[in-house]
């Protein structure tokens, strides 16, 4: 699966400093938590620069002329922020911007709104075949895309008449995603009995159960797996690369990507500027929307 | 599940599966019986894609739409061979009417399969005899086993790029025309800096560029079919020597890691910062459209062009070189056969929009009427090409019945060869002659 | 109220309610999932170019792939590379990564964030990054090592520093290892470790004997996570054999995957090369079911190891 299961969790705040104390033996323990203190925030630092770097080197390169990028020197000459005005410039790059958002945006309503359902019966119906359901989700979810392409794409193309569009990477959402499912249901789960028969005692149905008091708490959880299906989708390149890639007028980004520098004879500034563009958005989207990626991770994730 | 529902939705599954192996096979009608006079759009597929041969094609359809008001063609460009084989697989409302590739390799995969249809009716209707209207090999290349699917549209003919600032420099009085004469300049072109070079004689690695097995090999005049149809690579000794040559040129020119190195700083192929272009190489073996791109980049060298060099016992063929060329044909999927004809036959046989269309992308004309036509404004360089494309002796890669398959196998021997992983190049050339056999048996 | 009749009437709507609730993912699991998994299993006993009807051909697609197909082993080759070697390096560095952001006091945040970025990089941007980066003539990192006189290898264009390269591009997309052994180690119960410090024990030995144990299904779940993931391995090794290559214009020239020297191939890029580059629909089939195969048994396996996963909270 392209995306994992995670847990986030905020660390504890760091500890309150010790009380002074003059003796010898506690200024030993002092200095080493000193030591210790410089030590692990170094890797730290160290470790930053690793996950950091390519970022910065990326940025730079983007923002240098063509004929620097042949050459070893790291900062621009001249800064070429005109870079960023050409890539939007290049034939078909808006309308790539146009398709993922179309892919992604569509893609993610629909799955939300068809999983939440099944997701709920999967968390608390008590039904004959449960398990075995909960089985198929996950080997749905562990399934490769390529294993059943070749019938896919014959399906969508010869029965549907679909090739060259984005609509059978799209539909098939309406149908419940497999990792939506499980993510929802493992949210759902922590949900307690008590408020579902709360609302069945005033006499509610499970459908408005559902609606009106599981769907309300359910928002963080809600939350992370429409973030996770809007990155899926952004980040998708298997399935444009079946189903649009004849036509232009259907890429996406993450296909575009890939061609742009031979298909439109640009040098690495001009693709790196386009990569960091690509980029931009999911990080952007990351910053804003953390706090609810936290919090509805934090349940659903897998737990040890 | 009991096992009795078990068994019939493996049956319903089953019998849904074998539904769709029947729908699958429907495709195929090849009934031309449209009225090219009406009112009608279809789509038109190329592989050009760099802003100026984009709109050189733009302009040719253009012209075409003023000769005929009543045919609407949506263009569609940047597709390769492997979008155009899916697309002529899946037919539907999407794909095109009318294709053209870049490369001759799979006319055998379309003719066989009747991916494209039979031009031969259309070309009788209109009374075009096609061994009168185009040179023999551009003729030959077009159609496989007798059955003629494509037409040429513009040829390419490959040839030696030489940067002649950089041969005064090095004391080379004029181009090589044996390969030892070649290896011995492009060592005198090349200088080192430090692990990597300040100026490179030639890029001789598979990967640089236009420098791929086949463009090396038609200077040994290759055969790579028996007539029984396998595969004769190991049999021919032109390709031993071909690759062992390469290797040679590999060695002494530094090395393949070194080179391949000094390659992953090359610029874009069809970019202005080319390697040619831009002096870091002082050879290119190329196709002819590089000449139109490097004066457009307005290098600051003299640019010289001559036919590729030939094994030293052959001396008497120098002037022959590798030929291929774009090719147009109608999808069998297509609705509009008539109309798509009537753009093919104006793309491919109309003396002016050949002509305009070669002038506007600095290619081969395909027919000969355009080859004698004195609206062909050549610079004086172009003439090596048209030469090269009438030589006798220049040879093309035949077609097959799985397409170009057989290339790419030999491209990856190629590979193994210059890294130096296949030391033994006869044994290789074995190993691949059984794995081109294998191909073409599982494709049958 | 519950006289027999009654209830099985509510059985019955329950039933259906279920029905109802699930219908969704039932349409989405026979039409999506068994149905093409169905008519994989029959295309790959078929001879299928998709432009002459397909005809029954028994084992002889399962025989070209595993006899005669060039790409097949290699590709199986480069997958166990893979599963051994990415895996392993994306587990230890995750829990590295994990303990540091554990034991960091000051700016916790901000270097959570920053560790977590790069998991969130575009697999396409990132491999289009990491080429350039690693460009063996050009790039940053080489000439950084030049600088300081370490002999640099040259990553995607060297067919055996091309799968190390991959490596740390999956490395450096850590974060979300980084986040789930973080929790997990904060789960472990302080006491333990004070035990432990009473008996003087040593930070390797607490690592030993209160650490791992304490975290060891979770790092069962990121190895068999992280096999499928490997075993699924496409857009990178991909897109980089693509660009290092230099073959990604739209030349005619089709780029047959697994530059340089196959050593990028693997099994679902296989699938793409038979099926949308050779057309030889039947044989793509048989490697998708040896990829299908693979997947599910690993994933059987996730499933039994963590029951957890699966009854958790009932």
């Amino acid at each position: 699966m392209s995306y994992a299961v995670e847990t986030p969790k905020t660390p504890k705040a760091p500890e309150a400093p010790e009380a002074p104390a003059a003796t010898p033996a506690a200024r030993t323990a002092r200095r080493k938590a000193l030591l210790q203190w410089i030590a692990v925030h170094s890797l730290g630092v160290a470790a930053a620069l690793f996950f950091v770097l390519p970022f910065v080197f990326l940025l730079l390169t983007s923002l240098m002329d063509d004929q620097q990028t042949l050459t070893r020197d790291l900062i621009p000459h001249h800064w070429a922020w005109s870079n960023y005005r050409t890539v939007f410039e290049v034939p078909g790059f808006l309308t790539w911007w146009r398709n993922t958002l179309l892919y992604a945006g569509l893609g993610t309503v629909l799955s939300v709104v068809s999983s939440v359902p099944v997701a709920y019966a999967l968390a608390k119906f008590r039904f004959r075949g449960r398990n075995l359901s909960l089985m198929l989700v996950i080997s749905m979810m562990m399934l490769p895309p390529q294993v059943i392409i070749i019938p896919m794409y014959l399906f969508w193309a010869r029965q549907l008449d679909l090739s060259g569009t984005l609509w059978p990477l799209i539909i098939p959402l309406a149908f419940g995603d497999a990792f939506t499912i499980f993510l929802l249901r493992q949210f759902l789960m922590t949900i307690p009995n008590e408020y579902l028969d709360a609302a069945k005692v005033d006499g509610c149905g499970e459908f408005r159960t559902l609606i009106k008091v599981v769907l309300p708490m359910a928002r963080p959880g809600i939350a992370a797996v429409a973030l996770f299906q809007f990155f899926y989708a952004w980040n998708d390149y298997f399935g444009p690369q079946i189903y649009a890639s004849d036509t232009p007028a259907s890429w996406t980004l993450s296909y575009g990507l890939e061609s742009f520098k031979g298909a439109h004879h640009t040098d690495w500034n001009l693709t790196m500027a386009a990569t960091v563009l690509v980029m931009a958005p999911v990080i952007l989207v990351f910053f804003f929307a953390q706090k609810a990626f936290v919090e509805g991770v934090t349940l659903t994730g897998v737990k040890g | 599940m009991p096992a009795f529902r078990r068994k019939s939705a493996a049956v319903l599954a089953a019998t849904a599966s074998i539904a769709l192996f029947a729908s699958a096979c429907t495709g195929q009608s090849s009934s031309a019986t449209d009225d090219a006079s009406k009112d009608t759009t279809i789509t038109f597929w190329h592989g050009w894609n760099s802003p100026g041969e984009a709109a050189a094609i733009q302009a040719d359809v253009d012209a075409f739409q003023k000769a005929h008001p009543n045919i609407h063609v949506k263009v569609v460009g940047g597709i390769n061979d492997d979008k155009i084989n899916q697309a002529l697989r899946a037919g539907g409302s999407n794909s095109p009417d009318v294709v053209s590739s870049f490369t001759t390799n799979n006319v055998g995969k379309f003719c066989s399969s009747n991916a494209l249809v039979d031009l031969a009716p259309f070309l009788k209707k209109d009374g075009i005899d096609p061994a009168k209207t185009f040179p023999k090999t551009m003729n030959e290349y077009t159609q496989f086993n007798g059955k003629r699917c494509t037409l040429p549209l513009l040829g390419d003919s490959y040839a030696l790029y030489y940067n002649k600032d950089a041969f005064k420099a090095a004391g080379i009085d004029g181009p090589p025309t044996t390969w030892s004469e070649f290896e011995a300049d492009a060592k005198l072109l090349t200088k080192p800096k430090g692990d990597s070079y300040e100026q490179l004689g030639f890029m001789p690695n598979y990967h640089g560029y236009e420098t791929t097995t086949e463009h090396y090999l038609a200077q040994w005049s290759p055969t790579y079919f028996d007539a029984s149809g396998k595969s004769n690579i190991a049999k021919d000794p032109a390709f031993e020597k071909g690759l062992a040559f390469q290797k040679q040129l590999v060695d002494g020119l530094g090395g393949f890691t070194k080179l391949e190195k000094f390659r992953a700083s090359f610029g874009e192929e069809y970019g202005d910062t080319n390697p040619f272009n831009t002096g870091q190489v002082a050879m290119a073996m190329d196709g002819e459209w590089r000449l139109g791109m490097a004066l457009a980049a307005k290098p600051k060298f003299d640019i010289g062009v001559a036919p590729l060099p030939v094994p030293d016992g052959q001396k008497a063929t120098h002037g022959k070189g590798y030929l291929t060329g774009t090719i147009a044909g109608i999808a069998a999927t297509s609705k509009k056969q008539n109309a798509g004809w009537e753009l093919v036959k104006f793309l491919t046989t109309d003396t002016d929009a050949v002509v305009d269309f070669a002038n506007a992308i600095h290619n081969v004309p395909s027919t000969l009427d355009a080859l004698k036509s004195p609206k062909l404004t050549a610079d004086p360089r172009f003439k090596t090409f048209l030469d090269i494309a009438q030589n006798p002796n220049s040879t093309t890669t035949p077609a097959s019945f799985n397409g170009g398959q057989y290339l790419v196998s030999l491209q990856n021997l190629g590979y193994d060869v210059e890294s130096g992983k296949q030391g033994d190049i006869k044994a290789g050339l074995a190993r691949t002659a059984q794995e081109i056999d294998a191909a073409i048996a599982q494709a049958k | 109220m519950s006289t027999p009749y009654t209830l099985r009437a509510k059985h019955r709507r329950s039933a259906l309610r279920t029905l109802a609730f699930l219908s969704p993912w039932l349409i989405g699991f026979c039409v999506f999932f068994a149905y093409p998994l169905i008519s994989t299993v029959s295309f790959s006993f078929t001879h299928y170019d998709g432009f002459s009807p397909a005809t029954f051909s028994g084992l002889k697609n399962w025989s070209y792939v595993f006899n005669d197909y060039p790409l097949f082993w290699p590709a199986l080759r480069n997958t166990l590379w893979l599963v051994v070697v990415m895996v392993a390096c994306r587990v230890v560095f995750g829990l590295g990564i994990g303990m540091l952001i554990t034991k960091i006091k000051t700016g916790v945040g901000v270097f959570r964030t920053l560790f977590y970025l790069p998991y969130l990089a575009p697999p396409v941007a990132a491999t289009l990054g990491f080429v350039f980066l690693l460009n063996p003539g050009t790039g940053p990192v080489n000439s950084l090592l030049g600088d300081l006189g370490i002999p640099a290898p040259d990553w995607f264009t060297d067919p055996s520093w091309s799968k190390p390269a991959l490596t740390l591009l999956a490395v450096w997309g850590v974060g979300d290892l980084m986040v789930i052994f973080m929790a997990a180690l904060l789960d472990v119960p302080k006491e333990q470790y004070e035990a432990a410090d009473l008996d003087g024990a040593r930070a390797w030995h607490k690592f030993r004997y209160v650490t791992l144990p304490n975290i060891s299904p979770i790092v069962m779940f990121a190895v068999v996570t992280g096999v499928i993931q490997a075993m699924q391995s496409y857009t990178q090794p991909l897109v980089a054999g693509k660009v290092a290559s230099g073959v990604i214009g739209n030349s005619g020239q089709p780029f047959e995957p697994g530059y340089p020297d196959k050593s990028t191939l693997t099994l679902p890029q296989l699938v793409y090369n038979l099926g949308f580059q050779r057309f030889d629909y039947g044989s793509a089939c048989v490697v998708a079911l040896v990829l299908f195969a693979l997947s599910m048994a690993f994933t059987a396996l996730l499933m039994k190891r963590r029951g957890g996963l699966i009854q958790a909270g009932e």
